[in-house]
């Protein structure tokens, strides 16, 4: 225990200290999001600001009292520009000499169509001339004010209209006459919620953790690939190899260093991460305003351990798999291109399970799929939060059954002369290649 | 009791036979030396004794244990000093013989002792609290030899133990190999292309060359047999026979 902790403490003191990771790794993470999002905040805040400042222009070629309704309420708590012209060529020449980005016309007969019961047709201009996101806003802005005063106009006309004729019934649903209300049935519960409000809130949490998790692996397998090659490239392997602890302590040792390494820079990534959903989606009202836990699909404390479980395995199958591989590198750089080759398969799954469920991949690919133990880490994650507790329990054994292998394959490499002498490069590759060759013609 | 036997040990790495049954024994607390051309088994000779490789035939025993079956009784009383080792580079002087001496110590004070020792055999001082990238190659080499002897192990096995110092650093080096042998009970091989330093401080010493021991006795006896000057020209001798 005590030559395991001396490791432990070796391992991280040397990772830590290693600029290159210290920055990378650590640092990295806690300050670039955190830059990202206020990037994305101050161009936010600008489209925001110019969409405020953005005046609309009225030209009106129409006269009534319908007309004036609507003239007065564009103009009340908007600014105006207003555009006096004798044509509407001319209005648009001086449409276009103004900073507004969306004209409203009000063509002659407006009034008439409307008292005579008919469409009333306004038509908006909007001035591109930026192709920015503000341009497109500003009428959006402009159709959305509009929308509010067509279903106003048409509430009073419908009340107008039953007062008329005597009937019963609220001008709402006359307008309305079907409402659909949406009610979901979530583990057995009933919750008045719409059933996608839901979907993205699982979806949100769900696709979060597991990626948290594939960052954590990733993290951790370039730290145990790094820490086994500095010791070759250091030349500290023979001499580590000949001290009085057992080769499987060596292994633990440096196991545990990697996965201490990873979680800080998987707690970095996820602070980092989380100042810059904040930071980046502040304006978004409302996009936080439904929890998990309210409709009661919050991760059980038995998830919760599950989901331990199976990240610890992961790491722990990721890290041998790793340091197995590593073994074969001679020096940090090619190591760290042996372990980009480990991440593919950690990452096909992530992006793959990302957008959809195992289930909607057509048959073949499911299997290749299911084949790589790092997608039952996915599956297990997300099916930890909908408390399908079997399929996490089958995910952990299936990705036990891995780790076990690939531990006896590390201890066995940490066991044997192969630890010092095993080494390949792209330069063997390439020999034994150019050696084939000549076969083949 | 021999500190170590060695008896028809071969080796090979793929196709090349890299030790062709060398043979010959150590006595407690000798300091021995084994040298040879480039290439001659040397290295490969001490990978074995320091259990890191396995040989592919005959036999090897450190104080009575056998290399191949009882690595890890071999590791608690053997210290192994690579010829090309380093030392870990984000770690103090200071740390890394701490980190070191845990390992032969079951308490504190022990450690303590063990690394009070190394700071001593280092001779570095103040610099012990300076990270190992700042140190030039001949103080990373005291410190490895610190290393190497600070738990006066019952075998000590030095490959080159003064490549890349300088004569006052090879000498203080020396002197420490001299004095831990002497006074501290450490059996040590070593090996060696400087004959001057073989012939200083070994008592014995074999002369190996494509993977056989041709030759072994003291340098006195070496040069009576070769009817040689010093033990250069024994060398030169063996080799020419080879």
């Amino acid at each position: 225990m005590n030559s395991l902790w001396a490791l432990i403490v070796k391992e991280v003191k040397e990772l830590v200290r290693d600029p290159k990771i210290l920055v990378g790794v650590v640092l990295m993470p806690i300050i670039i999001f955190p830059i990202m999002g206020a990037a994305i905040q101050v161009s936010q805040e600008s489209v925001e600001r110019a969409i405020r400042g953005a005046s609309f222009a009225v030209y009106t070629d129409d006269e009534g009292f319908v007309t004036d309704a609507l003239l007065s309420y564009l103009y009340t708590n908007n600014t105006v520009v207003p555009i006096d012209a004798d044509s509407l060529e001319d209005a648009l020449v001086a449409f276009k000499a103004t900073d507004s980005s969306a004209l409203i016309y009000v063509p002659n007969g407006y009034h008439t169509n409307i008292t005579q019961g008919l469409n009333g047709v306004l038509r908006i201009y909007a001035n591109l001339r930026n192709l920015n996101m503000a341009e497109t806003q500003s009428t959006n802005v402009v159709s959305s004010l509009i929308s509010v005063y067509n279903y106003y106009f048409s509430i009073s006309r419908i009340r107008g209209l039953l007062e008329q004729t005597g009937s019963v019934g609220t001008p709402e649903a006359v307008r309305n006459p079907i409402v659909i209300e949406y009610s979901s049935i979530l583990k057995g519960n009933v919750l008045d919620i719409p059933p996608s409000a839901i979907f993205n809130l699982v979806m949100g949490q769900s696709i979060m953790l597991p990626i948290m998790v594939m960052m954590m692996v990733i993290f951790a397998i370039q730290m145990a690939a790094t820490s086994i090659a500095l010791e070759k490239e250091q030349k500290t392997l023979e001499t580590l190899m000949t001290l009085p602890v057992s080769r499987f302590t060596i292994l633990a040792g440096k196991l545990s260093g990697s996965v201490v390494i990873a979680l800080a820079g998987s707690v970095s990534y996820l602070v980092g991460f989380g100042f810059y959903i904040n930071s980046a989606f502040s304006f978004v009202p409302g996009a936080t305003t439904m929890n998990i836990d309210d409709v009661g699909i919050g991760i059980t404390p038995l998830g919760m351990v599950l989901v331990g479980v199976v990240i610890f395995v992961t790491l722990i199958s990721a890290l041998a798999m790793a340091l197995s591989v590593a073994v074969f590198a001679d020096n940090v750089r090619s190591a760290q291109s042996f372990t980009g080759a480990l991440v593919t398969p950690i990452m096909i799954p992530a992006i793959v399970l990302m957008f959809s469920d195992i289930e909607m991949l057509p048959q073949s690919f499911q299997w290749l799929m299911l084949a790589i133990p790092y997608t039952h880490t996915i599956i297990a994650t997300k099916a930890a939060f909908l408390a399908n507790y079997a399929v996490v329990i089958r995910s952990i054994l299936f990705i036990g059954v891995w780790t076990l292998v690939v531990l006896y394959v590390a201890a066995r490499i940490f066991s044997t002369e192969r630890i010092i002498t095993a080494r390949f490069t792209f330069g063997d590759l390439g020999k034994r290649l150019r050696r084939r060759q000549p076969h083949s013609h | 009791m021999d500190a170590i036997e060695v008896r028809e040990l071969t080796k090979d790495f793929g196709n090349t036979r890299a030790l062709r049954g060398a043979s010959f024994t150590v006595g407690e607390h000798e300091i021995f030396g084994l040298i040879g051309p480039n290439g001659a088994g040397k290295t490969t000779t001490l990978r074995i004794l320091s259990t890191l490789i396995s040989a592919s035939g005959g036999e090897a025993r450190v104080f009575g244990f056998d290399v191949t079956r009882q690595p890890e009784k071999v590791r608690e009383i053997l210290s192994y000093l690579p010829e090309d080792a380093g030392a870990y580079q984000m770690l103090t002087g200071e740390e890394f013989l701490e980190f070191m001496a845990g390992f032969y110590s079951r308490d504190k004070a022990g450690t303590e002792r063990i690394v009070e020792e190394g700071r001593k055999i280092s001779g570095l001082g103040e610099r012990l609290n300076d990270r190992v990238n700042g140190y030039s190659k001949g103080m990373k080499r005291r410190l490895l030899i610190a290393r190497a002897l600070m738990m006066k192990p019952r075998l000590a096995i030095l490959d080159e133990p003064t490549s890349g110092l300088d004569v006052v650093q090879s000498v203080h080096v020396r002197n420490m190999i001299r004095e831990y042998a002497k006074n501290q009970g450490v059996t040590v091989l070593l090996s060696s292309h400087n004959m001057l330093e073989v012939e200083y401080l070994c008592g014995r010493v074999a002369l190996i060359s494509g993977g056989v021991v041709m030759a072994e006795g003291t340098p006195e006896g070496l040069k009576e047999r070769y009817g040689a000057k010093n033990l250069e020209d024994v060398f030169m001798e063996v080799a020419r026979v080879e």
